[in-house]
């Protein structure tokens, strides 16, 4: 994830509570992310929107990507 | 040498596909009730339509088929025409949604949305109008795409590209059909029901509140527009009609 921002000229808050609304980390950045763990699995990981409107900071994030690796 | 213009008669015996639940459940209902002979299938038949089975036994044939099952279907059609009649309608309604974003839906459900919602259909369109034009029938068809084949929805590009796709087929069916079997679709806004499924109660206001007629599409919005189709001398032809309440314009 912090590559994600970094790329984009941000830095990944320290908080995992931090709102992803206030430090501009948007569902397309979400699926940037995704598909940088793909590429590291060599695996895809497909899902659903709803799973996504769900996620709200960036504990969300983190614990939706390790559902995604474990599922 | 011209022809005398002719009219296609109001629809005798429908076909809906997807006629268990939801709106396909709801046009067998209003058809049904208009006492037009009606045959649905569904892949799963729900009580409530085994309940129209018995309520009008003599106008409804259903069971269970799966749209993407051809062989099925087409067994399907030839039991309703043994059973009601010639089927001089069809009603195409079945179809899958989707809810993911395009770079995460896997080809292979893309296939299955793509399978089940606009190869399936035309594959029944043109079994019905092979049996119609056969028997020397006139006809109308009826194709239920959506207003995304119009405009964009993330997290609907499988669906809106075979939506749009029936929307093109109807244009072409239309040309294509002379005048004999008339082709139109009636493309719904997004319904109460669905779009609470997923959104929250804000953002379904935010919705409301931007559509000129102040609500969300119901079903029952859209049985007049189809029972028209199906049933009134109007001269539409290659139409898609839409329902939702000019929130899209």
């Amino acid at each position: 994830m912090g590559e994600v921002m970094t790329a984009q000229g941000r830095a990944l808050p320290a908080e995992d509570t931090a709102d992803l609304r206030e430090i501009g980390f948007r569902s397309l950045d979400f699926s940037e992310l995704a598909l940088r763990v793909e590429d590291e699995l060599g695996d895809e990981l497909n899902f659903d929107a709803p799973g996504l409107r769900r996620i709200a900071t960036v504990g969300d994030v983190l614990d939706f990507i390790e559902q995604l690796q474990s599922a | 040498m011209s022809e005398a213009p002719s009219v296609v008669p109001p629809a005798s015996v429908v076909l809906v596909s997807g006629g268990s639940r939801g709106l396909g459940l709801a046009i067998v209902t209003d058809l049904l009730a208009a006492g037009i002979k009606v045959a649905a299938f569904a892949r799963t038949v729900t009580p409530e339509l085994t309940a129209l089975g018995e309520k009008y036994p003599n106008h409804l044939h259903y069971g269970s088929v799966d749209v993407n099952d051809s062989a099925a279907g087409q067994a399907f059609v030839k039991a309703v025409e043994s059973r009601l009649g010639p089927i001089d309608a069809l009603v195409n309604n079945a179809a899958i949604g989707q809810d993911s974003l395009h770079v995460h839906t896997s080809a292979d459900h893309l296939a299955e949305i793509i399978q089940t919602n606009l190869t399936s259909p035309l594959i029944l369109t043109r079994f019905v109008l092979r049996r119609m034009l056969a028997k020397g029938l006139k006809g109308r068809i009826v194709n239920i795409t959506s207003i995304c084949a119009q405009r964009g929805y993330p997290g609907l590009v499988a669906y809106s590209a075979t939506k749009g796709g029936m929307d093109a087929a109807t244009r072409s069916l239309a040309r294509e059909l002379g005048g004999r079997i008339l082709a139109n679709a009636v493309a719904p806004g997004f319904f109460a029901s669905e779009m609470s499924a997923v959104l929250g109660q804000t953002q379904l206001d935010q919705i409301v509140r931007r559509t000129p007629t102040g609500h969300l599409t119901e079903p029952e919005d859209v049985l007049p527009v189809v029972r028209m189709l199906l049933l009134e001398n109007t001269n539409l032809n290659g139409q898609v009609l839409v329902v939702d309440g000019a929130a899209s314009i």
